[in-house]
């Protein structure tokens, strides 16, 4: 089963890192891919407010505000990882794939590693740094190929 | 495991039956009017939430949005083909029924599927649409939406939907 893409979303919901992770990804202009950032970006914090039911503070268990976790089509499953600063990771995969949840962990702490420790980046920007976009493609090629330790 | 709630729109964007199965201090503190515009907030992202998965949809994937989770629950949905959408608001980590099943990914998804679909088809279906006073540019949704002249609106408890509903949904394993 394949990964699709990964898109990461700033806390003001503009679009910092958008990646095709498969050969089965389809293929999303830059444009578009700006706008599905801004409209997850509202959806998720919409179907905490939309929900009957709410957690205490709106937050979940992590610290970070409640939000859409996982969208599952009959395609597609999505799922997202909210920082407490704001950050939202978004991962897509074909329904199926195992290890999403762990994947989506180290994506977060490659973020933290490659991106955050570079002095030249700066926060809520794009990402231009190769060695985060080779690590997660190393990730992704050693989970295909053998499965990742839950951290 | 609880149901929280099922709500019922049509093409438009209408309520055409809402229903809370459980309610708490904030809940009933709430007015209609600020029920009326969390349902057209559910309306507003389930339309919106399916633009999205369809665009990010690889080829030959079917393109039907299935269910939404956040922390606090999750939202199931069915769409017919001619626009109307059932979203059921459950709690996570549902109770399936098979004894010893371990796989929970799949079996849960499609059997929340099936049991909405069997709402539309067998209960939203019979009772209402066959109904002879069936009027569908003109339900009524309870609680009354200030209309004074109520001459001619199709109310939906005129029907047994509720009660079949109710008795439907008491009948499944995840069901409180």
């Amino acid at each position: 089963m394949g990964f699709l893409h990964l898109f990461i979303v700033n806390k003001s919901g503009g679009l910092i890192l958008h990646r095709p992770l498969g050969p089965a990804a389809p293929r999303i202009g830059t444009n578009e891919w700006l706008r599905i950032g801004s409209t997850f970006h509202s959806l998720h914090a919409i179907a905490a407010e939309a929900s009957p039911v709410k957690l205490p503070g709106n937050k979940n268990q992590s610290g970070a505000d409640d939000g859409i976790e996982q969208i599952e089509g009959g395609g597609i499953i999505l799922k997202c990882l909210q920082t407490r600063t704001g950050i939202k990771f978004v991962i897509t995969a074909e329904p199926g794939t195992p290890d999403l949840d762990t994947v989506l962990r180290e994506i977060y702490v490659l973020y933290s590693d490659c991106a955050l420790k570079d002095p030249f980046y700066e926060l809520e920007m794009p990402i231009r740094c190769e060695l985060f976009t080779n690590s997660v493609d190393n990730l992704i090629e050693r989970v295909e190929s053998g499965g990742v330790k839950a951290r | 495991m609880t149901v929280h709630a099922l709500h019922i729109f049509d093409r438009k964007g209408k309520t055409l039956f809402t229903k809370r199965y459980t309610s708490t201090k904030q809940q009933l503190l709430q007015d209609t009017e600020q029920l009326a515009e969390q349902r057209k907030l559910i309306f507003g992202m389930l339309f919106s939430l399916r633009e999205l998965v369809g665009s990010l949809t690889p080829e030959g994937g079917s393109t039907v949005m299935q269910s939404v989770k956040t922390g606090a629950g999750t939202l199931h949905c069915y769409e017919t083909i001619s626009g109307l959408r059932i979203a059921l608001y459950t709690n996570n980590n549902p109770i399936m029924n098979t004894i010893g099943a371990r796989g929970g990914g799949d079996s849960s998804k499609t059997s929340f599927q099936a049991a909405l679909k069997h709402m539309y088809s067998e209960i939203w279906v019979e009772c209402v649409v066959r109904s002879p006073l069936y009027r569908p540019e003109d339900i009524q949704v309870d609680p009354l939406e200030g209309r004074d002249n109520n001459a001619g609106r199709f109310d939906i408890k005129s029907t047994n939907f509720e009660a079949r509903l109710d008795a439907y949904l008491a009948s499944m394993p995840w069901f409180r």
